[in-house]
């Protein structure tokens, strides 16, 4: 017959039931409260939110104006001027990505099967700067060689015998150099009909030039630009 | 004795009630189908109890196996988009029927027999 232990344990289970019971009573029945109000009352209520609304309003209006007049005050002020001309001397110094028209050229060596004697496994520095004079010549207004942007303080020189563009030394074949002019193929029509190719051919190293691309980008600078021979206006002496 | 099983369901509601206690409306699933397990468990008890072949290993380790049972089917069929528990559902409500059934006859078996050893 029942014992204790089989009171207890039914005791147990339905107190557990009793209360998962009211809890699930009580998340499935969310008070609806009735609304008792007169008309008079939602009246009185509608106006205090109106009142409310109209406070809000009147909030966001003073935010809104505020933030214009910042944007105002900003739009005027010499920092935008100071910063679009920064933008565009950052642009110039070659401190930001370029993209654009232009032409890819790809310096590789041309060994004869038959050849027999020393192989030169650089390109030589008066070489490239022949190259980037040429290209200056036909109109290029951005370059990079193998990736290394050329700007106005890029060092092309011969170290220990390998070529080295600012310190990112030449060493594999082949060497991609990206030209971007506004017009390329004005540049390219000017490089095929130049003489570079041939005194490329004289090092034993084969230029390629590409067809016109629409899109060529070239990389910023990477470096710290260093500038040792100017000085900054004192304001004073102006 | 037979009273404090009842007290405890109340004092489970009362407790549930006055501790004011939610759960997420989306786990209400989770708790209807434990709920639904816990008095399928409780009612097989009962019925087991009437016909003497109650063994309290079997209901305990029964009532809590079927609410885990029963809410991780649950939790499967959410998560596969199937609506699992509608199978808890079935399986617990028709075993509460039946179980209560099998109740109702032996309780009226045993009415009608002191009945008649009171006519007798």
């Amino acid at each position: 017959m029942l014992t204790q232990k089989t009171i207890w344990h039914f005791t147990l289970v339905s107190f557990i039931i009793g209360f998962m019971l009211a809890v699930q009573f009580q998340t499935n029945n969310e008070p609806n409260v009735r609304d008792t109000r007169d008309i008079w009352e939602i009246r009185q209520d509608l106006k205090k939110e109106q009142e409310l609304h109209e406070q809000l309003l009147t909030e966001i209006r003073k935010y809104e104006e505020t933030i214009e007049k910042y944007e105002q005050q900003r739009a005027e002020s010499k920092g935008t001027v100071l910063r679009q001309t920064l933008e565009e001397l950052k642009k110039e110094a070659g401190l930001t990505e370029v993209v654009g028209e232009g032409v890819v050229l790809y310096i590789e060596q041309m060994y004869d099967e038959s050849y027999v004697g020393p192989i030169h496994d650089t390109v030589s520095a008066d070489l490239l700067r022949r190259l980037i004079n040429e290209l200056n010549m036909y109109g290029a207004e951005q370059m990079s060689i193998a990736g290394q942007r050329i700007v106005n303080t890029t060092v092309i020189r011969d170290i220990n015998g390998v070529t080295k563009v600012d310190t990112y030394p030449l060493r594999s074949f082949p060497i991609e150099v990206k030209v971007i002019a506004t017009n390329a193929e004005k540049l390219y029509n000017r490089l095929k009909a130049s003489m570079i190719v041939d005194n490329f051919a004289l090092e034993n190293l084969l230029l390629t030039i590409s067809e016109p691309q629409k899109r060529v980008v070239i990389p910023p600078y990477d470096g710290t630009v260093r500038v040792k021979q100017m000085e900054a206006v004192e304001d004073g002496r102006r | 004795m037979m009273w404090l099983p009842l007290l405890g369901l109340v004092i489970g509601i009362l407790l549930g009630l006055l501790t004011d206690w939610r759960i997420p409306s989306e786990y209400s699933n989770y708790l209807s189908i434990a709920v639904l397990a816990a008095f399928d468990t409780l009612i097989g008890g009962i019925r087991a109890h009437l016909q003497n072949i109650y063994d309290e290993h079997v209901f305990v380790s029964g009532f809590f196996f079927n609410i885990i049972l029963a809410t991780s089917l649950a939790f499967l069929g959410v998560h596969l988009g199937v609506d699992l528990y509608l199978a808890a559902v079935f399986a617990f409500g028709v075993r509460l029927f039946q179980n209560i059934a099998v109740i109702r006859r032996i309780l009226l078996t045993k009415w009608l027999e002191s009945r008649q050893k009171n006519r007798l």
